[in-house]
This record gives structure tokens, C-alpha cells and sequence, in this order.
């Protein structure tokens, strides 16, 4: 290019060779092309195909799926995360994110390690129709859940509940593979001994690990049971770790045993630095929670409009999400706790309730988007999605 | 009978005053992205109770209410100055070297004379002749530059332009050689090269003077709710103009006939066909990956061969369970180096090595309101390429990141000790992290190497397509208020070309 105008600018015809002896050496980047979508793609895949290869019965209530990957690859993990499992269910689409419970160092498959909810939707779907050989999709590996080296000290103490236990599985078997300099004390409550998943592995481990202590807590034991019972308050963890300073705190079970410990931890002192927390799905008696509007009701039934789309009605106490795939309607998802905000939705008029764990930031709120997946109508209302 | 008069691809900067400049001129637009959310670069995410700023560290071109600059008034002319709090800072940065020299700089011409005198008396004279070039440069590359350009007046360039012609394509470095003897102050007042990405040997004047010049007089700010804030309102003011918007909406191909665009088809397949295509993704992805005849633009390739891949970046997010006072943090700004040489830093950005220089943003010492009372939210920040990460194998990938997130802790705790007791939530971006979520080659954060020859002196629009526009870093200069200028100027002139169409076909 000559811009007769710019040689007056002293180095210009010189800037105009050192451009020519660049274009001499240079690329037109055709040889970078699908660089970034195949590296992108190998750390951070929207989505998986996974095939079922092992159904394992882990306990009365719970299973565990063995998966692997269609295409043969699988994205690598930190210990604690989940994928997104993506169901149809009577024709429904929907999804529910599980914890991977084995190793991030067995690169073959991921477990998922699955509880039944009574009632729930998609965890009967998943432990009584689901069989090997059965394709599922997936998201790739998210969440913040994990063991983090850069601040979370030496000390580790996990609380966990259920099927909390999947996470803890994995976090154990990656400090055993990284010999990770920590000590780690998993407190793990179930309602009686039939329910303690992993049970066998996990006294194994506490037998082949120093580092490991593994202590279970029973809230209904039978009689003859002589080992800890009850709810894992801060009483029983000093009992059982000493001081609670100087600890990490990891808690990851059902909703009603995250609210008990974390109000416990908060009240002996612990601050919430000190405290990860995953949780469990959206909260599923909402009108209990701070804020709630005055005088609406849970089972109220409003009528949601899709700007553009359609209509249909939905009951206030249900997450907007839940009744959008009901009527069919499509929202990236994947944590549905309100954390994650795939599933940012704008509300155009009209009011939902946010629970108060949903994580939405200052301008979404302003601007009226919410987190459908944590996010209640509490009456009539217009999104876009 | 086309479905939009324009669609806009990316919802970056570039592509949302693109799309709302477009619509509020009367063009049916369609804006489409990949991501769930506006912004690109210009976003935040959520962890515990804090809500952290991903990109922004200071944003230039406002100007105060009493003395506006060019960007107050962009943001007016789309409606969202009542939408949008900003908030000005009251200095340019503190720059340490441990052990030698501490300084902070006060965002006004005059305040920087005065302490750079304080600190630099032999150099009292240097530093007024400097700051009055860096004044004339930068106004005659706005206010000579184009208008002789467009005369082809050489005489109004070589006379009301005089400064720029003899130092505004000269290397920043030069120009500091020829202006000072002392390392120091060369270092202190080159600070800001990290945000052009290139060490000062590689920039040219007119970028780096304008630049520093620019945040003095008109001042830096930040943004209430962080850049996400902006986005959201820049969205806002798109869709109440009646602009339609599709998140999760990948665009696969540019098709066009003809050599001009026709549509565009989507990930999930749908084909939209349009007369205008301004495109915020970057021109490497445009040209080689969505354009269906990428190999029928002669000028484009020849074009990308005098390029250089730009720089990305590697950050540490920190939520802190502390505020800035405990942590000795007196500046939202602040520039820690181990050297003053900036080649020296600059090196390592192509290396996993030690970082020899960092930025640390804490916009809580200016407004407590970023983070919940007796916390601060700080981003800790060190230029890196992209390709240094190309070699790390998937699995090995997030322990070489915690590797390296450690070395940046260490140099940032050289001045602010015990960073790591107060984390409360972090989270670490790599160049592939930038990847992932801009979707350019390198993870690179400005585009292309900003060297003295990527500027605009040297380049032409490309038009070997009819109708397919570039908005946004890979086309003009990187950074916040360049990317918002280059989508309203785009538009503008699509706009401009529009309105004579119509004549025509009267």
C-alpha cells in the first residue's frame, strides 16, 4: 500500500520494507486452522457420547454407571467435578449433573455413582432403565468442587452425605495417585449400614493409606450398632479432628445435611474461606426461604410465555426450568443449582424468586436475567430464551 | 427478500456496538453467539460471594462529565450512560521494583509531572518537553492524521502535524532514549506497555504516548458490576431497538455468491440470510474458518502474512477474605517488576519460566463496592503467548497451571505478602482458557502483535467480499475503547453505505 500522504512521516518508508520482509517470512494461518476447536475440544468439550460398559451395584439404592467414550476419547478432570447427564424420559428432555467418583488418573471411563431420590425423575430413570451398553450424552468435566493445591492447605476434612460420597471417592484416589502431601479425614454419613456406599473400597484404602482416616456416622443404626450415630455436628467433628483451625472443609451431601453443618461450621468459628461447599440441586421448598414473597403460594399456577415460542402454565414452586423442558423448550444447562448460569434467561416482565444460592451477577440482576434453574415464576411472566 | 439487513457474529465489543449502532440506524440485525452471555473479554463470573471482573483493568476514553472524551459520548449516543456507574480512578498505577523503586503516578498530567520530579529531579526538564510530545502526538494523530489523509495534504501533515511525522513511527523506546538518561524513569513511565502486549522496543510512539497521555488527561475508570455492566446495557440497548439476539448460537459458515455474503449457516444448521455480515470473531477465524471460499481472497492471506500472532494472557482471579489496607494494596493499579528492563519481562511471556513482571488490579481501594464488606477481589495478570501452552498435554495441563499460578503468586507476594492466607475463592486462566472462551488462535487477547506496523497507517480494510465487515481487535487496535469505537465506526459506515443503496434503487 502507498500512501503518498504518510511518507512525510519519518520511518514511514521504511515501516512499508520491514512490512514486506514480514509478509516474506510470514503465514497465512491456513496451517493453524482447526487449532483452536481441537484443543479447545480435548480440555473442554461442550459435549460427550458416552456408552455404558458396567452397571455395579454398589448399594440397595444405589448404583454406579461406568462410561466411556464413544469416539474413545475422554477430556482429563480434577478430582470433585461433574459431567451434565442428558436424559429423554417419556419424552422429556432433561438432565442431572453427578459427580465423577473414580480416579482422574483412569482415563478409560468415568464412574457416575447414583442414589435413588424418592420420587426423583431422573434417578429412577438412570438405576432402573439404564443397562450396559446404553449411550448417554454428556457435558464435558465442570465444577469448582475440587482439591485445590494453591490454598487449600495440608488438612482436608470431608464431610459427606449419601451420595456425596462420590466426589470424596475421587479426591481420594487422586491424592493416593499425585502422593499429595495432605492429610484428608472423610466423615461420612449414612442412614444405616446397608446405605454406606463404597464401603469395602473405603476400608481398604484406610488400611493401604496413612493419610486417610475414614469415619461413618449412622443417623438411623440398628440395635446392635456401636459406632458413630446421629448428624455430623461440630461437636462430633472436634471429637473426631481435634481444633477445626487451620482445616479445609469440604461438604457435599443432601441439602439437609449441607444446611445442618454449615450453620454448625459457621458457629464454632470456622470462616467460609475455610468452607467448600457443593450443592445439591435447587432448593425444593422454596417459600421456606429468606425472601419469599409474602402470601404466594408454592402450588400457585402461573402462566410462563416464551417470547416468540409459546406458552404454558407452571406451578410457582417448581425451578423455571424444570417446567421450560417439561413443554419441551431447550436451556444449556449443567451445575442446576444456580451456580453455573449456562442456563441465563431473561425475564421480560413479571417477577421470579431467586434462591438465594443462586449465583447472578450485580448486572444480570439489574438488566432481569435469572439462572432458570434456580429461578421460580412467582406469577405470570415473559422470557426470552 | 433477505431475514436481516445485517447479522452480527460475536457479541464482543465490537460486535454489540456493531449490532446496536446498526439497529438504532434503522438496519433489521441479528446478533449471534456462541456463549450464553454478551461480552467476549467483557464479562465477569460469579464464585462464592464474589463476582469477579474478567478483562477490564482500567478503561480509557471517558473523559469527565465536566470534560468528555470520545467514548462518554459513544456510550450516550446508544442510551446506556443512565444504565451504566462509573467510576473514576484517582491514579494511573503504582509501579514497584522490590528494593529500588515505589511510585505512584496520579491520573492528571500535572500530578505526574510533579512526582516523576520528586523522584527524578535531573530529569524535571526531560519530563515536562515529554509529557507536552505525548500531548501533540496524540492530538495530532487524531486531530491532523485523518483529516489530511482524507485531503491528501501533505503540507497540513508536515506542518500542524509535525510531531507526529517525526516521532509518531518512531519505537517508543527511541523516543525514551532520546528524552531521558535514567533507566528508572524510562521503566516507571513505560509501564502500561503490557497492555499494548509488546516490550517498548516493538511499539511505536503514537501508541504508547497516546496511550499513557490518554489516561492522564482523560482518566482511567472502572465499571459498577464490572464490564459484564456495559455489555448488559450495550445488549439492552440493541434488543429495545428491536434488535433480535440468539445466545448458544454458533455460526459454522459465512456463505456467500458472487463474492459478496449471502447468509450465514449456524451450528444447529439453520441458514439466515442477510446483506451484511460485520463479524467480531477474529479475522483468522472469519477468513480461514468460516468463510465457504477462504481461498478465493487473494489479499486477505497476503495481508495475514505480514502479521504476528499477539499475545495472550495468564490470570489469577482472587476472591481475598481481607481488604486492600491489611494487604498493604494502596492503588487499584499496580505494575511489580523484578527489572526495569522490559525486553527482560517481556521474554518470559514466550516461556512458562518465572514471571519477571506482573499486573495486580484491586478495585476495592477505590470502591469498596466490588466485593462484599471487609473483602477484596484483586486479578493478578502476566502477558503470556498462547503457543507456550501448545506442547502441554491435556493431562498434564492443570497441574502445569497450578505450577505456574504459584510463580505468579510468588512475584506478586514479593510486594503484598501472604496473598495466599486470605484467598477465599480463586480461579486461574491460561492462554487456553482465553481460547476457550474468545475462540482465537493463541488464546491471543488483542489480536495481532501490536507492533508499529499493525496500525491502521499500514492497513486496509479487506473488500474482497461485498458485505462481510470485521469489528473488534484483529482489524484495528485491542483493548476496551478501541473494540467499542471499531463497532460503531464499522456500523456507521455500513450504515452510510445503506443509505446511498436506497438512493440508488429509488
Amino acid at each position: 500500500m502507498s500512501d503518498d500522504v504518510l511518507s512525510v512521516i519519518e520511518g514511514y518508508d521504511q515501516a512499508l520494507l520491514d512490512k514486506a520482509k514480514l509478509a516474506a517470512k510470514g503465514t497465512d494461518f491456513t496451517e493453524r486452522k482447526g487449532e483452536v476447536a481441537a484443543i479447545i475440544g480435548h480440555l473442554h468439550p461442550k459435549r460427550l457420547s458416552l456408552r455404558v460398559i458396567k452397571v455395579i451395584e454398589e448399594t440397595v439404592s444405589t448404583k454406579t454407571l461406568r462410561l466411556e467414550a464413544v469416539g474413545g476419547y475422554l477430556p482429563p478432570f480434577q478430582a470433585g467435578q461433574y459431567i451434565n447427564l442428558f436424559v429423554n424420559i417419556e419424552g422429556v428432555n432433561t438432565s442431572r449433573p453427578y459427580a465423577i467418583s473414580s480416579s482422574p488418573f483412569e482415563r478409560n471411563y468415568y464412574d457416575v455413582t447414583i442414589r435413588r431420590v424418592i420420587e426423583g425423575f431422573v434417578s429412577n430413570y438412570l438405576l432402573d432403565q439404564v443397562h450396559a451398553g446404553m449411550c448417554l450424552q454428556s457435558t464435558g468435566p465442570m465444577g469448582t468442587f475440587y482439591y485445590n493445591p494453591i490454598f487449600h492447605g495440608d488438612d482436608l476434612i470431608f464431610l459427606a452425605g449419601g451420595s456425596g460420597i462420590a466426589p470424596a471417592m475421587s479426591i481420594i484416589l487422586d491424592i493416593i495417585h499425585q502422593k499429595r502431601p495432605v492429610r484428608f479425614h472423610l466423615i461420612y454419613g449414612s442412614r444405616n449400614m446397608d446405605d454406606i456406599i463404597f464401603h469395602r473400597e473405603l476400608k481398604q484404602l484406610e488400611a493401604e493409606n496413612d493419610f486417610l482416616t475414614v469415619t461413618r456416622v449412622i443417623s438411623e443404626p440398628s440395635m446392635n450398632y456401636s459406632g458413630k450415630k446421629g448428624f455430623v455436628s461440630t461437636e462430633l467433628i472436634s471429637e473426631l479432628v481435634g481444633s477445626l483451625d487451620d482445616k479445609m472443609f469440604y461438604l457435599c451431601g443432601p441439602s439437609n445435611m449441607y444446611d445442618f453443618c454449615l450453620v454448625e461450621l459457621k458457629n464454632s468459628g470456622v470462616p467460609s474461606r475455610k468452607i467448600r461447599v457443593e450443592m445439591n440441586g435447587a432448593p425444593k421448598l422454596p417459600e421456606q426461604l429468606e425472601g419469599w414473597p409474602v402470601g404466594v403460594l408454592s402450588k400457585t399456577i402461573i402462566n410462563v410465555t416464551v417470547r416468540g415460542k409459546g406458552r404454558f402454565s407452571a406451578k410457582v414452586g417448581e425451578p423455571l426450568i424444570n417446567s421450560l423442558e417439561r413443554n419441551g423448550y431447550f436451556v444449556e444447562n449443567a451445575c442446576r443449582t444456580g451456580e453455573c448460569s449456562l442456563c441465563r434467561i431473561k425475564v421480560l416482565s413479571g417477577n421470579v424468586f431467586n434462591a438465594p444460592q443462586a449465583r447472578i451477577r450485580f448486572s444480570d440482576r439489574q438488566f432481569g436475567w435469572c439462572h432458570a434453574c434456580s429461578a421460580y415464576p412467582v406469577e405470570d411472566i415473559e422470557i426470552l430464551i | 427478500m433477505k431475514d436481516f439487513d445485517a447479522i452480527v457474529i460475536g457479541a464482543g465489543n465490537g460486535g454489540l456496538t456493531a449490532a446496536a449502532t446498526l439497529q438504532r440506524g434503522g438496519l433489521k440485525t441479528l446478533l449471534l453467539e456462541r456463549h450464553n452471555i454478551p461480552g467476549g473479554c467483557a464479562t465477569s463470573f460469579v464464585r462464592g460471594p464474589y463476582e469477579f471482573e474478567v478483562a477490564l483493568h482500567q478503561l480509557s476514553g471517558m473523559g469527565t462529565p465536566d470534560k468528555p472524551f470520545i467514548l462518554r459520548k459513544l456510550f450516550a449516543d446508544l442510551g446506556i450512560m443512565d444504565k451504566v456507574d462509573f467510576v473514576e480512578e484517582p491514579e494511573l498505577y503504582r509501579m514497584i521494583i522490590p528494593g529500588i523503586i515505589d511510585i505512584t503516578l496520579p491520573a492528571s498530567v500535572v500530578g505526574v509531572a510533579r512526582t516523576l520530579k520528586q523522584y527524578f529531579p535531573k530529569e524535571s526538564r526531560a519530563i515536562d518537553d515529554f509529557l507536552e510530545l505525548c500531548k501533540f502526538v496524540t492530538l495530532e494523530s487524531i486531530m491532523v492524521l485523518p483529516r489530511a489523509r482524507k485531503a491528501v495534504d501533505k503540507e497540513m501533515l508536515r506542518h500542524q502535524g509535525k510531531n507526529f511525522a517525526k516521532y509518531g513511527l518512531k519505537p517508543a523506546q527511541q523516543v525514551f532514549d532520546e528524552f531521558f538518561d535514567d533507566e528508572m524513569i524510562k521503566a516507571v513511565l513505560g509501564a502500561y506497555w503490557g497492555y499494548l502486549g509488546l516490550p517498548l522496543r516493538e511499539l511505536s510512539f503514537a501508541d504508547m504516548g497516546a496511550l499513557f497521555y490518554a489516561y492522564a488527561e482523560f482518566k482511567p475508570y472502572h465499571v459498577i458490576g464490572g464490564s459484564q455492566a456495559l455489555s448488559n446495557a450495550l445488549l439492552d440497548s440493541f434488543l429495545e431497538a428491536g434488535g433480535e439476539m440468539r445466545f448458544n448460537c454458533a455460526v459454522d459458515k459465512i456463505l456467500t455468491e458472487s463474492s459478496a455474503v449471502r447468509a450465514v449457516r449456524t451450528e444447529q444448521g439453520d441458514e439466515i440470510t442477510c446483506h451484511t455480515i460485520v463479524s467480531n470473531a477474529s479475522s483468522l477465524h472469519t477468513y480461514n474458518e468460516l468463510l465457504d471460499v477462504s481461498n478465493r481472497v487473494e489479499l486477505v492471506r497476503e495481508d495475514f502474512k505480514s502479521r504476528r500472532l499477539g499475545v495472550s494472557a495468564f490470570v489469577i482471579y482472587l476472591g481475598l477474605d481481607c481488604t486492600p489496607e491489611q494487604l498493604g494494596v494502596t492503588a487499584a493499579t499496580n505494575f511489580i517488576v523484578l527489572t526495569p528492563d522490559d525486553e527482560a519481562v517481556f521474554r518470559r511471556a514466550e516461556t512458562l519460566d518465572e514471571p519477571l513482571g506482573c499486573g495486580f488490579t484491586c478495585y476495592n481501594v477505590d470502591d469498596p463496592s466490588f466485593a462484599p464488606e471487609g473483602k477484596s477481589i484483586a486479578s493478578l495478570i502476566c502477558i503470556q503467548y498462547g503457543d507456550v501452552w501448545k506442547n502441554v498435554a491435556p493431562d498434564d495441563y492443570v497441574n502445569t497451571k497450578y505450577a505456574f499460578a504459584e510463580k505468579l503468586l510468588d512475584l506478586a507476594e514479593t510486594v503484598f505478602p501472604n496473598i495466599r492466607s486470605y484467598i477465599e475463592e480463586v480461579e486461574i486462566a491460561t492462554p487456553l482458557t482465553m481460547m476457550r472462551y474468545l475462540n482465537t488462535p493463541g488464546g491471543a487477547i488483542y489480536g495481532f502483535d501490536q507492533n508499529r506496523l499493525d496500525s491502521s497507517l499500514f492497513r486496509e480494510r479487506y473488500k474482497e467480499i461485498d458485505g462481510l465487515y470485521l469489528a473488534g481487535a484483529w482489524s484495528g487496535m485491542g483493548g476496551f475503547q478501541p473494540t467499542y469505537q471499531a463497532g460503531v465506526s464499522v456500523a456507521n459506515s455500513i450504515i452510510r453505505t445503506q443509505i446511498y443503496r436506497d438512493k440508488a434503487n429509488v
